[in-house]
């Protein structure tokens, strides 16, 4: 079934969504060699992204390390008490006690990754003990040569499963949303795949987040244009380049309706 | 001048982190309890994660539908939340063989939508000047869709009812204490009994 919600009205308005990266309690970025450089305090970062007028935060890797986890959990109360936009963590969840862990501690939502498709139970479970809104399932989707292939492991291992299929399946078991970030377009600046990210929005009936390839503000509004329900972008808002109330300033002088 | 004290009931159905901080952010005290004790609050707050069968049954376990009627003849601000809102009502799509508290007529309906759950801002429409064009956050695959109490509606395949009052009771869909600025004002409206309706 093909689902155009374009024939439906609705008040929803497209969603722009920061994604921060969080080792050992900073924010940090990868730098072309493999290095991790310090951005700054989690909180504040979030507080200030809150301010520019973002209007979701994704906070990754936050929870990867075991050996970290009471300080990971720690530093996700401390962001639930000062944020007051939804926020999701991801990165390193393995189990069910680590998604409750998390989503106690004050996370608005999970995002699941391998772990949804070692054990694709888990987003069943954590849809009926928390309900789907706290479900977010990741796809890393990866275009070679035409074809469409998903992966685990941070990107480096494939699965041997229907890309398409599987995005059927998140949301058959609960998923409350879709984050499909595109691997051969991460990085590259070239904006997202609009047209991946259209497909995917009219094949599944929960919403899709674009992530990947996004430089600039023009990038926002193809996306959103071509049905991409949120956009998630990190690089070009860390760097200082752009601010979320630019880039929203810019949708607004071209007809979108976003929060301001 | 002394510091409100706000109830945050447990409906034992989800994480109340964010809406104690929420209200804490607005310089108030928030207490959660799981059952009704003898402290007087200012105002009470019954939250809004969860199935509408499992707060029901979590709800009726104690001895709050009571206590919250009492509050609600006293003119206390009672703020409900999401699903803390559609309890008062009749029933649910979601859950059809469990009674609601009943204080008002009809029922939480699937939203006519194809994706769900509706997750994200919206803006409201309301004749109540501080309500109206505020941008809040939705995250909910069922709703009112009419009441005679609405004061604000919202639309997603078709409109339904982001907020209703009826006397110190104030209901809404929406989650306000994920809605940035503009829901800490609502919050703070609420709990203060200062939703004023301008028509």
């Amino acid at each position: 079934m093909k689902i155009d919600s374009t024939l439906l009205t609705s008040s929803l308005m497209p969603r722009i969504i920061v994604c921060l990266d969080v080792d050992k309690g900073r924010v940090v970025k990868g730098t072309n060699f493999k290095q991790l450089r310090d951005m700054g305090d989690p909180v504040e970062l979030a507080l200030a992204y809150e301010q520019q007028g973002a209007d979701e935060l994704v906070f990754l890797d936050i929870s990867a390390s075991n050996e970290n986890r009471p300080t990971a959990l720690k530093l996700v109360t401390d962001i639930a008490t000062h944020l007051s936009i939804p926020f999701t963590v991801g990165g390193g969840l393995k189990k069910l006690d680590d998604v409750k862990a998390f989503l106690d501690a004050g996370a608005d939502k999970v995002a699941l990754n391998t772990t949804a498709v070692l054990q694709p139970d888990i987003i069943n479970q954590t849809a009926i003990a928390y309900g789907s809104q706290c479900v977010v399932v990741a796809i890393d989707v990866n275009k070679t040569d035409e074809d469409l292939k998903f992966y685990i492991n941070g990107g480096r291992k494939v699965v041997e499963k229907d890309f398409n299929q599987w995005t059927k399946e998140v949301a058959e078991r609960g998923a409350g949303e879709i984050l499909l970030t595109a691997m051969h377009k991460d990085g590259t600046g070239s904006g997202f795949d609009c047209e991946l990210t259209k497909k995917i929005s009219e094949q599944v009936p929960v919403q899709v987040i674009a992530s990947g390839g996004a430089k600039n503000e023009q990038h926002f509004l193809d996306a959103f244009n071509q049905g991409a329900d949120a956009c998630l972008a990190a690089g070009m808002f860390h760097s200082g380049d752009y601010t979320v109330g630019r880039v929203k300033n810019y949708l607004i002088n071209h007809g979108l309706k976003v929060r301001s | 001048m002394n510091m409100k004290k706000i109830l945050i009931i447990d409906t034992k159905a989800g994480n109340l982190f964010s809406l104690k901080a929420a209200i804490e952010r607005l310089g108030f005290s928030a207490t959660i309890l799981q059952k009704p004790n003898n402290e007087i609050f200012d105002a009470i707050v019954i939250p809004g994660q969860g199935r509408f069968g499992t707060v029901m049954k979590n709800i009726r376990a104690t001895n709050w539908p009571d206590y919250l009627k009492k509050a609600h003849q006293q003119s206390k601000p009672l703020l409900g939340i999401c699903v803390g809102m559609q309890i008062f009502f009749e029933g649910s799509e979601e859950d059809p063989e469990v009674t609601g508290l009943s204080w008002f007529k009809g029922k939480a309906e699937a939203l006519n939508f194809p994706k769900k759950p509706m997750v994200g801002w919206a803006k409201l429409t309301s004749k109540i000047n501080s309500w109206s064009n505020a941008i809040v956050y939705f995250v909910n695959s069922y709703a009112i869709k009419q009441s005679e109490f609405s004061i604000a509606s919202t639309t997603y395949g078709e409109s339904f009812c982001a907020a209703i009052k009826q006397g110190s009771f104030v209901g809404v869909q929406f989650h306000p204490e994920k809605s940035s600025q503009a829901g800490s004002l609502l919050i703070l409206q609420v709990l203060t009994a200062r939703v004023g309706e301008s028509q």
